[in-house]
């Protein structure tokens, strides 16, 4: 028993998540063959653990979902074990919630059977699975098990004392003043051994702790430099999920690299650059990367501030990864906007419409309901001509409707959300058998000027949400002001 | 701290000496029956708990697995718990004047150990619950949660075995046959429970390293040398060493007659049915060595026994299980009943089992250390058999 671990308040060390930062709830949206689903995924804080799903069909007549964890790449993909049937809501035939056991670090899915009126479907939602926390005792269960522990030590020795003093003497016999003794020096003796073994447990404990700590998730070290106009950004492994000796090379089922990125939506990296602390200037950018670990980006003409760097990258096996790092920028005079990049500033939109530059408008769709941490909910967007007709010439940014990312003004929460969710599109593309790096087809539908981004803020703070939108070449960029409450339930 | 009272009991000399009578001449009591139930039952429980981990994986507290684990918390509850209340408040308690004293109360020395065991497993349950919350679903025998339900298992065999030996040695029936069939089938139990401890170091891969070997000397020769001394049975050490091997043969044999399939991934092996345990260590060699050895012994000290004990266990075992070990390791084994073709269905494609491939030995010079470390681990082991055994053929409370 560990007695420096007892009648510890609860207290949770949380770090960092993967694929986002201080955002590990999973959303996605998208068709599964002719249902459309809404599928929330929260993970567990430790690793074997049990995540929480829920899964909405916004199309009528399903019947049926069940949820199995898979591996997305690799020799863990090829079976599956038996899938756990979601319950049905009583209140809502079409809501279905569930468990699922995640047991390893590692890039998961959530492979989702459906059956219903329109027939059998599957649907593929990626779930990065990271241990992000050690837990500490509460203190009642602590005084409890304490207390139950000083009784068991107590009552060994004593057992060992009776054993030594009485348990040869025949029966009726009292004990003598040599037994009496014996008693006493096996009490000495034995109680001796028994701390010993209590503090060798202890000792045991503490390494047990010690080595889950080095399986909490540790995202890779990214630090930036500025040569000329130049970025550079240098990534480094900080040591987590790291095989270093023979079984750990043996038996880690999963181990990170470096050299293994992949490209998502077109590029290796996506960085957001968000000058502090007036969260007023924003630069999405795309670094190129030159070697294992070395990104490097000429600068587009930048407003000087501090500025705060979150880099999304992803792995090979999907395993997506937000990196951070932080810059002084001096204002540089260089190269314009090109290609996917783009940039905003200006202060939160008023009344929920952001002008931009350009004389075109941003609306967020909300009717000022107040929003709860933990609540999932479509943050609907529109963009506009000065006239406030829709723009003509809408196309797609980067593949898709828009891209938003939700920020915390306190730097506690980075989420970079596309239309149909928070998962990584090259995860996505590798959970449902493709290439990671989906191709960018221009659509030759009419694009809508309304873009909507399901998520859920994490934590009562305040928030800033960047939307990005395009028409012709120009990514426009919206900034938008948002106080989260606390949560309602939960 | 026990409380010792003036005189043994408060009743009169002449009721005191009736009650000793009556026992002296009792056939194996009913709370032994019930306490070997428990370690049984608790034993099977186990085993059936690793092959659900192995075969399953998911489990819940009310598996039946679960169950059987404790039942014997249940039967020794009731047990002990009532045979410690009923010899420290009934004024007709044959026990009375057979007891210790501990805390005020007083029983055989037997019913405190097996209490002190059942309360142990079942503050495990809590502090494994915590442990799942705090640093995952285990998925590993040896944890600290876990450590302190098998030593509370371990608690209620010796406990078991340590009224049985009180009722042995003040009763005329020392020699009876039942009673020592009784004491070699509890030994066997032990040995069977000590032997899970060991699984995990003695898997086939690693039975070309030292550490199998050292893991070998550290337990078993305990159990075996325990065995010999208090039965003094013969072939004490080989019938406590045969039951270990049929009841981990039994186990390759019937848990695969069951289906189970994973609830839980990475599904890395296809499986269908429970997965038993590895094919047992080849114990029952060295152990009918030793009975061989200990016929020969009476004039021995017993730090010379334990030396000569070990040096035949370790090198004995050494040399039967190295060249088993290869053919486990080879495509001849893969059948029905060696039956190294079921593995853990989210055993690493990597890892050393799934390839079929042994731990290193590492070189002569480490590995000819390490095993002359098993044998002076054996040496203490047996010596420390050898004294706890004469010490239960001693105890008459």
């Amino acid at each position: 028993m560990n007695l420096f671990r007892l009648g510890v308040p609860l207290f949770l060390f949380t770090v960092l998540a993967q694929a986002h930062v201080g955002s590990p709830d999973i959303f996605l949206e998208g068709k599964a063959g002719p249902y459309q689903l809404f599928v929330t995924v929260r993970p567990p804080l430790t690793i074997p653990g049990v995540a929480e799903i829920e899964v909405r069909s916004e199309s009528p007549g399903v019947r049926s979902i069940s949820a199995v964890p898979l591996a997305i790449t690799g020799a863990g993909s090829k079976f599956a074990p038996i899938p756990d049937a979601l319950k049905v809501s009583s209140n809502d035939p079409q809501f279905f919630t569930g468990a699922l056991w995640m047991m390893t670090s590692g890039s998961w899915q959530a492979r989702l059977s459906i059956d219903g009126a329109q027939g059998p479907a599957t649907f593929a939602v990626p779930v990065p699975s990271v241990a992000r926390a050690a837990k500490h005792m509460q203190g009642g269960l602590g005084l409890v098990l304490f207390s139950v522990g000083i009784f068991l030590v107590s009552g060994l020795i004593a057992i060992v004392g009776a054993a030594a003093r009485e348990a040869k003497l025949d029966a009726g016999q009292a004990p003598l003043a040599d037994n009496l003794r014996t008693g006493r020096k096996a009490i000495l003796v034995g109680g001796v051994i028994v701390v010993g073994v209590v503090v060798g447990g202890n000792m045991w404990w503490n390494s047990e702790a010690s080595a889950y700590d080095t399986r909490i998730y540790k995202p890779l070290r990214m630090a930036a430099s500025l040569h000329g106009t130049n970025l550079g950004l240098k990534i480094t492994e900080p040591g987590w999920m790291q095989a270093t000796t023979l079984n750990q090379a043996a038996y880690r089922i999963f181990t990170r690299k470096i050299d293994d990125l992949v490209a998502d939506h077109g590029h290796i990296m996506h960085l957001y650059m968000i000058r502090q602390p007036g969260l007023d200037v924003i630069y999405h950018l795309h670094p190129e990367q030159q070697d294992a670990g070395l990104f490097a980006l000429p600068l587009p003409s930048t407003v000087a501030g501090h500025y705060k760097l979150f880099a999304d990258i992803v792995h090979a096996d999907g395993f997506p990864e937000t990196m951070t790092a932080e810059i002084d920028l001096p204002a540089l005079s260089s190269r314009p906007l090109s290609g996917d990049d783009a940039s905003g500033s200006g202060q939160p939109a008023t009344n929920n419409i952001f002008t931009l530059s350009d004389g075109y408008k941003m609306e967020w769709l909300h009717d000022d309901k107040p929003i709860h941490a933990g609540q999932p909910m479509a943050f609907n967007f529109r963009l506009s001509q000065p006239d406030g007709t829709p723009p003509s010439d809408m196309s797609l940014y980067m593949g898709m409707l828009g891209h938003a990312a939700f920020v915390a003004t306190d730097g506690s929460v980075f989420a970079h959300i596309h239309p149909n969710g928070s998962v990584s599109m090259a995860a996505l593309m590798l959970a449902e058998g493709m290439p990671a790096d989906m191709n960018m087809q221009e659509t030759s539908r009419a694009v809508p000027n309304v873009v909507s981004f399901p998520y859920a803020f994490p934590s009562p703070v305040q928030y800033r949400i960047f939307v990005q939108m395009k028409h012709g070449k120009m990514v426009e960029t919206g900034i938008f002001g948002v106080v989260c409450l606390p949560s309602e339930k939960r | 701290m026990a409380t010792i009272p003036a005189q043994p009991t408060d009743l009169p000399a002449s009721q005191t000496r009736a009650r000793i009578a009556v026992e002296t001449t009792a056939a194996i009591p009913w709370y032994i029956w019930c306490a070997t139930i428990a370690i049984t039952s608790a034993t099977i429980g186990a085993y059936w708990d690793i092959s659900w981990h192995s075969s399953i994986g998911r489990d819940t507290f009310w598996t039946p697995a679960h169950m059987a684990i404790q039942l014997c918390g249940v039967l020794a509850g009731i047990a002990f718990g009532y045979l410690i209340l009923h010899t420290s408040f009934s004024k007709n308690s044959p026990l009375a004047a057979s007891s210790v004293h501990i805390f005020g109360f007083r029983a055989p020395l037997g019913a405190f150990i097996a209490s002190w065991g059942g309360i142990a497993m079942l503050t495990s349950a809590p502090f494994d619950n915590w442990w799942h919350d705090a640093y995952g679903i285990d998925v590993k025998i040896v944890s600290p949660p876990h450590m302190l339900l098998i030593m509370g298992e371990y608690a209620v065999v010796i406990g078991t075995l340590v009224l049985l030996a009180g009722h042995m040695n003040r009763s005329a029936v020392q020699s009876r046959t039942s009673e020592r069939r009784l004491v070699l089938y509890i030994n066997g139990i032990m040995l069977v429970q000590v032997m899970i401890l060991l699984m995990e170091s003695t898997e086939r891969v690693f039975l070309h390293s030292a550490g199998a070997y050292i893991g070998a000397a550290a337990l078993p020769p305990l159990v075996l040398a325990l065995s010999w001394r208090l039965t003094r049975y013969r072939f004490a050490a080989t019938f406590v060493a045969l039951f270990y091997t049929l009841f981990r043969i039994g186990l390759i044999l019937i848990l695969p007659l069951f289906p189970a399939q994973p609830k839980l991934g990475p599904v890395y092996h296809q499986v269908t049915h429970f997965i038993p345990p590895d094919f047992p260590l080849l114990l029952i060699v060295p152990a009918f060595l030793l009975d061989l050895l200990w016929q020969r012994t009476e004039s021995w000290n017993r730090w010379k026994i334990a030396t000569v004990s070990s040096i035949i266990w370790t090198s004995v075992l050494i040399a039967v299980e190295w060249p088993f070990a290869s053919f486990l390791m080879s495509p001849a084994s893969n059948n029905w009943f060696f039956g190294t073709g079921y593995l853990y269905f989210a055993l690493p494609p990597k890892s050393f089992l799934a390839r079929h491939a042994f731990y290193p030995t590492g070189t002569p010079l480490e590995f000819s250390l390490a095993i002359l470390g098993a044998i002076l681990v054996g040496t203490l082991t047996f010596r420390w058999g050898i004294s706890r055994g004469e010490w239960l053929g001693k105890i008459k409370r």
